[in-house]
């Protein structure tokens, strides 16, 4: 398997076990290899935008759709608890795990907490909106704002 | 991307900050997009979906326009 895509499965799959980001020392024990080399998978992953990253170059910011800092988006599942980035990535946490979960945020303007269980076919019944600012062909201008 | 409780609280929020009233998504639309984009994202072949397949799943689930088109240079 190509590195940069083992490197990905790694971060992926520490998320996914443990609901916070991975050392870059981690995922080099994760795939046998050293901090250097993945921190250079890292870099390529970003141009890929298959990962955002903190401006040490090191630290993970995003794995869409699992956020490696806390959020007002949170989602448990199967006993552990997840930071999505976003309004999407919080049903996308649940759909990438491919589990049942929760997701608990808020009404942006009112607060009104939100709880929504997300099964594996999709949320319960729902009149809550999702709004997105910024257009489509702008997502990537600045992914952490969007 | 966020969540708001309804059309009205989406409106409040746009008006205070003056900022665009953006096309609003329901739910089951917002789980379509979430599990088109994420579904794979763990296994080895998983990658984001190009441009016309983007278009492709937006105009599926109904959101269509400038707006959710990914090449756009203006918007709705």
């Amino acid at each position: 398997m190509d590195f940069d895509v083992e490197v990905k499965l790694a971060v992926y799959r520490s998320f996914a076990e443990t609901g916070r980001r991975p050392s870059p020392a981690e995922i080099a024990a994760r795939v046998g290899s050293d901090v250097e080399s993945v921190l250079a998978a890292y870099a390529r992953l970003r141009a890929q935008r298959v990962l955002v990253l903190e401006p040490d170059g090191a630290s993970i910011r995003m794995a869409p759709p699992f956020s490696g800092v806390p959020t007002q988006h949170v989602v448990e599942s199967g006993g552990v608890s997840y930071f999505a980035n976003c309004a999407w990535d919080a049903l996308g946490i649940p759909a990438a795990l491919g589990a049942p979960g929760t997701v608990r945020s808020r009404c942006e303007q009112s607060g009104t907490p939100l709880e929504l269980a997300v099964g594996r076919d999709g949320p319960q019944p729902s009149d809550w909106l999702f709004h997105c600012l910024v257009p489509a062909s702008r997502w990537w201008d600045d992914i952490v704002f969007t | 991307m966020l969540f708001f409780r309804s059309e009205e609280t989406v409106r409040a929020w746009c008006e205070g900050r003056g900022l665009p009233l953006r096309p609003r998504v329901t739910m089951d639309q917002l789980w379509g997009l979430a599990s088109t984009w994420y579904s794979t994202r763990l296994q080895p072949d998983a990658r984001r979906p190009k441009p016309d397949e983007m278009r492709s799943i937006f105009a599926g689930l109904g959101l269509t326009g400038d707006f959710w088109d990914p090449q756009a240079d203006r918007f709705g």
